[in-house]
């Protein structure tokens, strides 16, 4: 791995703030990505009101627990969302990279502290006001206590790395692909059903929640919940929270030595 | 003079695949394809020294680009050897980097989606530039590319003229001892040209930045470079001076000759002499061509005013572009084997 170009601090927190900043340029997209938030758990509150209902032993949620664990998941998705695969890609895609391989900095440490600048941003125009229009509207839990509180904001630190690093790695595929809007589209889905955001893990098939331990997504949703509705406590908490961020750790070594490969392979087009 | 670029025996291919036609065609290409090969660079080898400012010309696709890509390190030739400012570009990526300006006339090295200075302030950042040095360089390039007018807008409202100056500095800010330029003045107004030349000339001789450059416009090769090199199928075809060039290749020039009045044009009609051809421009001016190695210009004109009474004579050189043009074409160059830099120099 080369840290080269990790090292150059008063860089990376320039391209944060740059990061952060061209979030402005979409204000719409914060006032309709509150009432796409707000929508979305709305529908989720009648189809689980529904299922339990029917079944309230249907988990090992309570119905209260089911509806604070809808909520607060896409709480957090508008936190740790960010689409920098498609801007990656379109700029292998477009030769627009050049810009990025002909300066001595690291794509991939410039890309992550882009990725917090825009997270910074989400918390105060995105996160934050959801949450407050959720907890009035909703009757939600608060976290379990100060310390699942102070866990949960750590396991949030790494939702946003993770996906940061996962969506570095998805969008280098372009240097390989003719055409990457497929892979694309499947890593969405992909990365929405097995973070837990549309259901716990906990209620998937044995085979999938098993299959699920090996993957980092569920440490994207599914981990910070648990810590937040208080369901891993003491050892099993920190032992959630380590693995978290090994796999921040691994992606983002990974995602470095993959990089690295693929600007070899690199061809850019035209003049 | 130490050698800051050695290339030898670059080479680089591209595998492509032939498409077949119609809807057939698109389905055995599913299960197989028809690759080729396709050899854009073709074992180039060359040196270019401190300070020099070194003009890389060639038609379209002869693999200029392809060469400019591969030393500046974004491109890994398939083989062949180059070491620049010391370093191997594309395995040594980060760290040669900021020792290189790069400019491409048709892509900004900007960020698109900020202001100019934002993205002068995260260069120096990048580059570790000090405040002092940051501040002075900017001010002396605003001298010669008055930058300063459009320092806050985004990069994507700039008209082209200003957004290559703004290129052009934004490549210089941490003083590169050496600079790739690739078409750096293509589309321009005559004024940005001409500004864009004059600070880079400037630039080479304050602190001797080494320069390579492409272009298609051969007046950018004449006011700032000492060398060319032309390369046409991916092959070095020439490499020296342009003024040796000439000597070359312009194997015909023409004398234009003004005439008092009709009877000394009757007299210049009748002129002759072995390889000259006199060719009639209007009533009372004649244009006479010549073979160069046969004929000396000073010769000629020692016999014409003997002979006619002359209001004035003019030698018409023949264009830079006309001799390219051949080159380009195949009529010249290209059947004298491969003009090496000896060959080039009589």
């Amino acid at each position: 791995m080369n840290f080269a170009g990790w090292t150059n601090f008063p860089a990376l927190m320039e391209f944060g703030k740059i990061g952060f900043v061209n979030m402005l340029a979409f204000r719409l997209r914060y006032y309709t990505g509150i009432l796409t938030y707000f929508i979305n758990v709305t529908v989720y509150y009648f189809i689980w009101r529904a299922i339990y209902a029917s079944d309230p032993g249907f988990a090992d949620l309570s119905f209260e627990e089911m509806l604070t664990y809808v909520s607060v998941a896409w709480i957090i998705r508008s936190l740790y969302f960010n689409n920098i695969d498609v801007q990656i890609s379109q700029e292998i895609i477009e030769g627009k990279i050049t810009t990025a391989l002909l300066k001595p900095i690291d794509l991939q440490a410039a890309t992550l502290a882009r990725v917090l600048g825009e997270s910074i941003f989400r918390l105060v125009m995105l996160t934050i006001p959801s949450a407050f229009i959720l907890f009035a509207v909703y009757r939600l839990r608060l976290p379990a206590n100060l310390l699942a509180f102070a866990q949960f904001s750590l396991a949030l630190l790494a939702s946003i790395l993770l996906v940061g690093a996962i969506n570095f790695i998805v969008g280098g595929f372009a240097v390989k692909m003719k055409s990457i809007l497929g892979l694309l589209r499947a890593k969405f889905y992909v990365m929405d059903l097995l973070s837990g955001l549309i259901v716990p893990i906990s209620i998937f098939p044995a085979p999938f929640r098993e299959l699920s331990e090996f993957l980092p997504f569920q440490h994207i949703v599914y981990t910070p919940l648990m810590l937040y509705l208080g369901k891993l406590s003491g050892t099993e908490a920190w032992t959630a929270l380590g693995v978290t961020w090994v796999w921040v750790l691994a992606l983002i070594v990974s995602g470095s030595i993959f990089w690295n490969s693929m600007t070899k392979h690199m061809t850019i087009h035209g003049g | 003079m130490p050698s800051v670029v050695e290339v030898e025996n670059l080479v680089k291919d591209f595998r492509t695949f032939d498409r077949r036609e119609g809807v057939w065609g698109a389905i055995q290409d599913l299960y197989s394809r028809q690759y080729r090969n396709f050899r854009a660079v073709d074992n180039v080898s060359f040196t270019i020294g401190q300070g020099e400012m070194v003009g890389y010309i060639g038609p379209n696709g002869a693999g200029k680009s392809t060469s400019i890509k591969m030393l500046t390190g974004i491109l890994v030739p398939s083989s062949g050897r180059i070491v620049a400012n010391g370093y191997c570009p594309w395995r040594e990526r980060t760290r040669y980097t900021r020792t290189i300006g790069v400019v491409f006339g048709q892509r900004t090295q900007l960020w698109w989606d900020i202001g100019v200075v934002e993205s002068f302030r995260l260069l120096q950042k990048i580059y570790e530039i000090s405040q002092a040095e940051y501040d002075h360089r900017l001010a002396k390039f605003d001298e010669v590319l008055e930058l300063k007018r459009y320092l806050h807008t985004p990069v994507r409202k700039l008209s082209l003229g200003e957004r290559m100056r703004c290129d052009v500095a934004a490549a210089l800010l941490h003083n590169p001892p050496l600079l790739f330029l690739d078409e750096p003045t293509i589309g321009l107004d005559i004024v940005a040209k001409e500004s864009i030349r004059t600070f880079l000339k400037e630039v080479n001789r304050e602190y001797g930045t080494t320069m390579l450059l492409t272009t298609h416009d051969l007046s950018d090769i004449e006011e700032l470079c000492h060398r060319l090199m032309i390369i046409d199928h991916g092959k070095v075809l020439y490499d020296g001076g342009l003024p040796e060039l000439k000597r070359m290749l312009w194997r015909e020039s023409a004398l234009k000759v003004d005439l008092r009045d009709r009877d000394q044009a009757a007299l210049l009609a009748a002129f002759s002499m072995p390889g000259v051809a006199v060719e009639r421009a209007d009533e009372l001016s004649y244009r006479l061509r010549f073979r160069r190695e046969e004929v000396q210009p000073a010769e000629l004109i020692r016999r014409i005013v003997n002979e006619v009474q002359v209001l004035d004579l003019t030698m018409e050189e023949q264009p830079i572009e006309e001799v390219v043009r051949r080159i380009y074409t195949g009529e010249a160059l290209h059947d004298d084997a491969h003009a090496s830099p000896e060959g080039a120099r009589p």
